[in-house]
């Protein structure tokens, strides 16, 4: 095993100032201070910090609504919230706006836990819906409470002057602290995607299930995503208070703010560190040049070109600018000279499951699932032993995959229990992604692939249960990869793939987890005979590694070379069971697969 | 006593506004199974049109609800036409952003037409009251309430007893089996938006004499609808009609007892526990129908 690396070390990114794409990245970021300093005019420092302030907002939207795909549209609660903190401490307490900044950060948070908790229930446009009537409700709120907030008359920052007060004569200033949040946010927003937590958030947008699999608890990953954001939302709501000197509802808790900071990200390209600021630089110099050109009479202009080029983007160029541009423009920075990102390596083995051979590490007890009046499992009870193949078979519709969703946490049994071997006792787990880290792998019979991500990716989603450190878990998936024979197609796209390799990913993203016990569902069903070869090869490896597998399976001849033990299920329940040999003579089974006439006509 | 029906008479014609923008926007998330984040644009857009109707040819803002009709099924079928069909197989994000887009194009787009300033019809004849026994109603009340139940009527018949409103159902419930059975279902989605648009211009011709328009009416009135529409199931009309009634009620009612202002801040929390705890809406209708 390689020596265990901290999970993520923030040098590092200094370590690579060498590489072209690093180095071309800082610049690039300089022309924000470099480009108003050079034109020294009121005007273009405004629109500087603008394009500072919404490119901070909307990278750091970027980590919920992109990286986690969960498209808040109610994200100016925290700008608002951090806004007003700050905002009311100098007012009662003559707190300053730097101290004031971290109550808002840390009431953003609890906000962010409170409305993620229920609405991180919500799948698409209905989390956008809720989260808007989230922010409706607090704007209303605070209008309401006027005594405490100054209502829809808003509030005047009290005017003092000075860097202790984050109110300036020069506007420059301003603009130095608009640019330190907005490299803060890019910094949160890389570190986050370069990390575990990055990998993991985009695991549960592209499938929730096939995160859950793979030990993600998916809930959680989202609301650290949502409380990241809220907090650094937060301290940009704080300067922009600052800045603009008055609050009122409005303005802090806007939904077309909120509105604006989701399309910034879009435009730029969804879920990538530097779309959001690319969106941002795109369309407000756009924007704020249409309204300078054509005068106060505009009125609204600036809203028309954000909502049409929103609609442009959507039907032209759903990736967003680096979407569609970024592989040609990252294909020409490094060609530039530097230095180079090292060769991936690989892990020299898998690790090596121990355990006493023949004890029982998955025992199923009386399960019963129904589903209305339909009874899917009928009193099943499983008992599992350390080292052995156990085959499942069955007609289609027995109720083979719904035991598989039982005994991996998918489903929960309306009776009955399913206990897994932890050490030295057993355990009973309540949720899919706790049964995955008990040692419980599985795949779906309906391939669950990360679409987006890349072969290795995808290994590497698995890899990460027990490889904290982005470089470990590549390393063993790397290893996984090989093992499976996918490690020629690593980086291609597995929406890509065709069906045997999607197969094979199935397992291989579910080795990666290590796990003790891997559930296999119909990974051969749909394969050619040459890949059915290369399956039966890879699980009796998979096995030589002390994994105990259960297999559910179609394909007899390979079900029943492979399998130490066979479970004939139909109807729910379990008609056979014992040694691949005399399953197959079962009268019982024979009838349940070719019909009672067979069994006469053979005169059995 | 009285107070109390008459505030629930007053929510019932408030929710029948509601239903009308509500059935709307439920026929289209229902059979395009697209979330139109633009319809209340399309009502701001109708009662615009409703308004330079009556100004420039001197007629009743009700004499103009089947041009405005007529109006927001062109609106509604080309943004299905040129948008949306595009996007039916993209991802959730880009139909959400796409109508999310478009939405604030046609808020800002009113706004520098007409600034933001309020415009509105004279009608004072739809403001009179009439006596109901002890409570009083607003004349315009009741053409809305009855407008609302002919329109939930006229759909119910169409949708079951028409050749149109067959393939229409069918499409609803399984776009790839309709394709199959011969349904044109390009087709049958640009007649739906349309459908859904058309029924925000027969509201904005009714609500016009009621309220003056401003570019931001919409966002007033959909949010509401949507509301409506997660109370009602998300894909049923009649979930729909009966999730505004409820809402109208609950408006007057905590508009009256809580606090005028507060009153959204009853609704939009109704909302949210409903969406998470009950999302197949109050009446279950949520799966299947319609």
């Amino acid at each position: 095993m390689s020596p265990h690396r901290s999970p993520f070390n923030p040098l590092t990114l200094l370590l690579r100032l060498t590489e072209p794409r690093v180095y071309v990245s800082f610049l690039a970021l300089s022309l924000l201070l470099v480009i108003p300093l050079l034109l020294d005019s009121p005007f273009a420092i405004h629109i500087f910090v603008t394009i500072c302030v919404f490119g901070a907002l909307s990278t750091a939207w970027n980590i919920v609504g992109g990286y986690a795909g969960q498209l808040s549209l109610g994200h100016t609660i925290f700008y608002g919230v951090g806004g007003y903190s700050a905002a009311l401490l100098i007012q009662h307490f003559g707190l300053s706006p730097w101290l004031g900044m971290w109550a808002g950060a840390i009431l953003s948070v609890g906000i962010a836990v409170g409305i993620g908790y229920p609405a991180f229930r919500l799948r698409g446009p209905f989390f956008s819906l809720a989260t808007i009537a989230f922010l409706e409700v607090i704007r209303l709120l605070v209008i309401h409470f006027h005594g405490f907030t100054g209502g829809s008359a808003g509030l005047i920052v009290p005017l003092k002057i000075g860097w202790a007060w984050m109110i300036f004569q020069d506007k420059f200033n301003y603009l130095i602290i608009a640019f330190g949040l907005l490299v803060l946010s890019l910094f949160v927003s890389w570190a986050v995607r370069a990390t575990r937590l990055g990998y993991y958030l985009i695991a549960v947008r592209e499938r929730e299930d096939a995160a859950s699999a793979a030990g993600i608890s998916t809930t959680r990953v989202k609301l650290i995503a949502v409380m990241i954001s809220a907090a650094l939302t937060s301290f940009v709501g704080t300067f922009h208070a600052m800045y603009l000197t008055f609050l009122e509802p409005g303005t802090m808790f806007s939904l077309s703010a909120a509105i604006e900071i989701a399309m910034f990200a879009l435009i730029g390209g969804l879920g990538t560190v530097a779309g959001p600021l690319l969106g941002t630089v795109f369309v407000v110099p756009i924007a704020e040049a249409a309204r300078g050109w054509l005068g106060a009479s505009a009125n609204g202009l600036h809203g028309l070109v954000y909502g049409t080029v929103l609609v442009l983007i959507t039907l032209t160029l759903p990736g967003g600018l680096v979407g569609t541009f970024g592989r040609k423009v990252a294909a020409l920075i490094d060609r530039l000279p530097g230095a180079r990102k090292p060769e991936d390596r690989e892990a020299p083995a898998l690790r090596q499951i121990t355990g006493t051979p023949g004890e029982t590490v998955l025992e199923a007890k009386n399960l019963v699932m129904k589903f209305g009046g339909l009874t899917a499992t009928d009193n099943v009870s499983i008992s599992l032993k350390r080292g052995e193949i156990l085959g499942i078979i069955g007609p289609n519709g027995a109720g083979k995959t719904t035991v598989f969703n039982q005994i991996s946490g998918f489903l929960i049994p309306t009776a009955g229990t399913v206990s897994v071997r932890d050490g030295a006792g057993m355990v009973q787990p309540a949720t899919p992604d706790d049964f995955a880290r008990r040692g419980v792998g599985r795949t779906f019979q309906i391939v669950q692939p990360f679409g987006k991500l890349s072969v290795i990716e995808n290994i590497m989603i698995g890899a990460f249960m027990h490889h904290h450190n982005v470089d470990d878990a590549r390393e063993s998936a790397l290893r996984v990869a090989h093992l499976v024979g996918l490690h020629t197609l690593k980086d291609v796209e597995a929406r890509n793939l065709p069906i045997g390799d999607l197969k094979r990913l199935e397992v291989a993203r579910t080795l990666a987890t290590e796990p003790a016990i891997l559930l296999l569902d119909e990974v051969m069903a749909g394969q050619n005979q040459a890949d059915t070869r290369k399956m039966v090869e890879i699980i009796r490896a998979i096995r030589g590694t002390g994994v105990t597998v259960v297999a559910i399976e179609h394909n007899m001849q390979a079900i029943m070379s492979l399998s130490d033990r066979i479970i004939v299920i139909d109807s729910g329940k379990v008609i056979a069971e014992g040694e691949p040999e005399t399953v197959v003579r079962d009268r019982r089974v024979i009838e349940a697969y070719l019909g009672e006439d067979f069994v006469h006509a053979q005169g059995l | 006593m009285d107070v109390l029906v008459q505030l629930i008479l007053n929510g019932i014609m408030l929710g029948s506004m509601y239903a009308i923008i509500a059935v709307g926007l439920t026929l289209i998330f229902g059979i395009v199974r697209v979330v139109n984040f633009a319809h209340g644009e399309f009502l701001m857009v109708g009662m615009y049109a409703v308004y330079l109707i009556s100004k420039h040819m001197g007629v009743h803002p009700y004499v103009s609800a089947l041009p405005a009709m007529v109006l927001l099924f062109a609106i509604g079928a080309l943004v299905q036409r040129f948008i949306i069909q595009k996007l039916l197989n993209a991802d959730e994000h880009i139909q959400i952003f796409a109508t999310v887009g478009l939405s604030t194009a046609l808020i800002n787009g009113a706004l520098m037409v007409f600034g933001a300033d309020l415009f509105s019809v004279n009608a004072p004849e739809v403001r009179k009251t009439i006596a109901l026994g002890p409570m009083n109603v607003l004349i315009g009340h009741i053409v809305i309430f009855s407008a609302a139940l002919a329109l939930v009527a006229g759909l119910h018949i169409f949708m079951q007893k028409t050749v149109l409103g067959s393939a229409i159902r069918a499409t609803a419930q399984n776009r790839y089996a309709a394709q199959l059975m011969g349904v044109k279902v390009e087709r049958i989605y640009i007649i739906s938006f349309g459908l859904g648009a058309a029924c925000v211009g027969l509201a904005s011709a009714l609500i016009m004499p009621l309220y003056p328009v401003s570019p931001t009416i919409g966002s007033y009135f959909v949010l509401t609808a949507f509301v409506v529409v997660v109370l009602g199931g998300m894909r049923s009309m009649y979930g729909a009609f009966f999730g505004a009634l409820i809402i109208g009620v609950v408006d007057s009612l905590s508009g009256y007892y809580i606090a005028p202002d507060l009153k959204e801040v009853v609704y939009f929390a109704i909302f949210i526990l409903i969406l998470i705890f009950k999302p197949t809406g109050l009446f279950g209708f949520g799966r299947g129908t319609e």
